[in-house]
């Protein structure tokens, strides 16, 4: 996120300083979101007769997330706040990666869609369950091997243990 | 009198099927391990564990909710306690003088005082319930679809109003859980909306991937930013279970205004448990002869806030059960599970399914004695799984989560949806957005578009029908009022801010 924003002026010698970074940038970004939802549902019938269409609603409720968000940026101008804190990037990655490798792993994937000719088999649960464990689990800087895939075998056993035994429900186990 | 007997024998009944005991059993179990971990609140425990329910029977699935909700809200005061970390807002109080109480090594004295309180709390709050419930549920039937809509209205803004942080931040992440709820195809023409033709979004986004993404996700991303090794455990053994008779005389006045100043707080919509023992707390502290006591180990500062938290957890099941509204984030997740088990919650749950609405009344009181039963003697259990590191909990949470998630309808693309909306939650935190408001909201939102509509339709398209219905314009008043209430200090202290600012 940037924070650079803090001093750059403006025309006619008005300093212009965003005073509270956290809801100024948020605020910015519902504003987004609002107009992306605005624009995503501009071609759905509103209202007819005394009728709410499909879109009218929606569009109702994203004007007024745009609105809103405007005063919350503005308030973030004007108000004191904290500044934004880092974004940590090492932990989150490893996490999102993990859980897209059991996405991806857990039924199979068609990596065409991302531009890669390969397509991933599906792995079943004791493979996906295992790999997200020990991809999720080096995001942590205190990991250690050994205690790591001792813990790993045995999540993914309790896990098995529990939502295919004890809760019977349907679950490929091995690749196919 | 009698049928509130009557009833609460077929509830008891129910409850007492040795099935749905043991889901009972399992679920406070559960609930406590999971509420336990440090950082995890009830909302995070009972959005993780939802998928495990669902391949039961609808009584057996509710209860055993239920009991995961007072289990991780009792398993969270444990942690309070004995880690002084607490796992969310209800317990924060719980640490103030709970902590304190261990490091004088009383923690024995204190957990079971919190367990006594929330056991008298829950009795208290379960008859309540049961009482209630009748009465409310035939004052829903008066409502059409202009009261339904207000009322939610209404809801919406309590949630807003007791949210922490900013009044419009909280209305914005209504808002924005009211449009997420739209995504999909439109309930009367059937469109796509907003869907951006990709054909995993044509049902909609799935309830539990946001509430699994917001809380799950998001709570284990921003944890692990945290520095794990503050971490204080309580090393000396706990000796001394039971409370001395000194403890429970000098506790017993905290725990009956904790319990009804809990009973009330928990039917009106919002933060219910939270507000509760921030109340019970300071209430209990002003009246105290010897107010500075509190924060240094006074018992009076344990009993009170969780037998409030307690009280109110279980009288917030009230608006649910009765009138079909969630007060709260929790109780948005239960409508959740009903609604994948095919029972719209409602006035009509409890004439067409009197085993179930019975059924888990009874279950809350049988859940909150399992817990004093169960948990007391395994306090021994839990404090040792307060010292797994977190460097392996987290995975394990990770994998648990996937494959719940996976679960509910064997689709991966779910699980890619859930991961979108815990960098979300992520992001939500460091911008100081709840994420409370916004679940509540996506619950809600199809709810009140088709009352809305509905309301519009009938009322041929004259938008003044929410205020010229009485209950209706009541309601709204009351959600004006309130929001007029939550705005004015708020305003009048952002401008006390500015002027020191300026004098700077």
């Amino acid at each position: 996120m940037s924070e650079g924003a803090k001093t750059s002026p403006k025309g006619g010698g008005f300093q212009f300083k965003v005073r509270g970074p956290r809801d100024f940038y948020g605020g910015l970004a519902l504003i987004a979101l609002g107009i992306i939802a605005i624009l995503a549902s501009g071609e759905l019938p509103g209202q007819h007769g005394f009728a709410f269409g499909p879109g009218t609603a929606p569009r109702m409720f994203a004007t007024l997330l745009a609105i809103v968000g405007a005063l919350v940026s503005v308030s973030g101008l004007f108000i004191d706040g904290p500044k934004i804190e880092a974004f940590a990037i090492r932990g989150p990655a490893y996490v999102l990666v993990a859980i897209l490798l059991f996405a991806g792993m857990i039924r199979g994937i068609d990596l065409r869609i991302i531009g890669i000719p390969f397509t991933v088999p599906p792995l079943g649960l004791v493979l996906s369950t295992f790999a997200a464990f020990i991809v999720s689990i080096m995001g942590s800087t205190e990991m250690r091997w050994v205690e790591s895939l001792i813990a790993a075998v045995a999540m993914t056993a309790f896990c098995i243990g529990l939502f295919v035994y004890l809760l019977q429900l349907p679950f490929q186990l091995w690749p196919l | 009198m009698t049928d509130l007997l009557a009833n609460l024998a077929l509830g008891f009944q129910v409850a007492a099927h040795p099935a749905n005991l043991g889901f009972c059993l399992l679920g406070a179990l559960v609930g406590t391990l999971v509420g336990v971990l440090p950082g995890i609140g009830t909302v995070a425990t009972v959005a993780m564990l939802l998928p495990i329910t669902f391949g039961l029977p609808p009584v057996g699935a509710l209860i055993m909710l239920a009991g995961i909700y007072y289990g991780a809200q009792y398993g969270g005061s444990t942690t309070s306690i004995l880690v002084n970390i607490p796992g969310e807002a209800t317990s924060v109080v719980t640490c103030l003088d709970g902590h304190q109480m261990a490091r004088q090594g009383r923690a024995g004295a204190a957990l079971s005082i919190s367990a006594i309180g929330s056991f008298f709390a829950g009795c208290v709050s379960t008859v309540l319930v049961a009482a209630l419930g009748a009465p409310l549920t035939s004052l829903a039937l008066l409502f059409g679809p202009a009261e339904y809509f207000s009322l939610m209205a209404l809801g919406l803004i309590f949630a807003v109003v007791l949210a922490k942080g900013s009044v419009l931040k909280s209305v914005a992440m209504v808002l924005t859980g009211l449009l997420l709820s739209m995504v999909g195809s439109d309930l009367e023409t059937g469109a796509g909306r907003m869907t951006f033709d990709i054909a995993e979004l044509s049902d909609g986004i799935g309830f539990t991937n946001v509430a699994m993404g917001l809380f799950g996700f998001a709570e284990i991303i921003r944890n692990l930013e945290m520095s794990q090794e503050s971490r204080e455990i309580v090393q000396s053994k706990i000796k001394g279970l039971m409370p001395t008779r000194q403890d429970l005389i000098d506790s017993s006045g905290a725990i009956a205004r904790g319990t009804i100043l809990g009973s009330i707080l928990g039917i009106l919509p919002g933060g219910g448990a939270v507000v509760a023992s921030f109340a019970a707390y300071t209430f209990e502290k002003r009246i105290s002869k010897n107010p500075e006591r509190f924060g240094r180990g006074a018992i009076q500062g344990v009993a009170a806030p969780e037998s409030a938290n307690n009280a109110a957890a279980q009288t917030s099941f009230i608006p649910l059960l009765t009138l079909g509204i969630p007060p709260n984030a929790v109780m948005a997740l239960m409508v959740g599970a009903m609604t994948i088990h095919g029972i719209v919650p409602g006035p009509q749950v409890m004439t067409k399914q009197p085993e179930l609405f019975w059924g888990m009344i009874a279950s809350m009181w049988l859940g909150n004695l399992m817990l004093v039963i169960i948990n007391l003697p395994l306090v021994g259990v839990w404090v040792s799984l307060l010292r797994v590191p977190y460097r392996l909990l987290y995975p394990s949470i990770i994998v648990f989560c996937c494959i719940g998630i996976y679960s509910i309808n064997n689709s991966p693309t779910d699980v890619v949806i859930a991961a979108i909306f815990g960098l979300f939650g992520y992001w939500l935190v460091k911008h100081d957005f709840e994420p409370a408001p916004l679940v509540l909201a996506f619950v809600l939102g199809p709810l009140m578009e088709e009352n809305l509509r509905r309301a519009m339709l009938i009322a041929r398209g004259d938008a003044t029908v929410f205020m010229t219905r009485p209950i209706s314009a009541g309601l709204i008043l009351v959600a004006l009022f309130m929001l007029a209430l939550a705005m004015l200090p708020m305003i009048r202290k952002r401008r006390e801010e500015v002027f020191v600012e300026s004098e700077n």
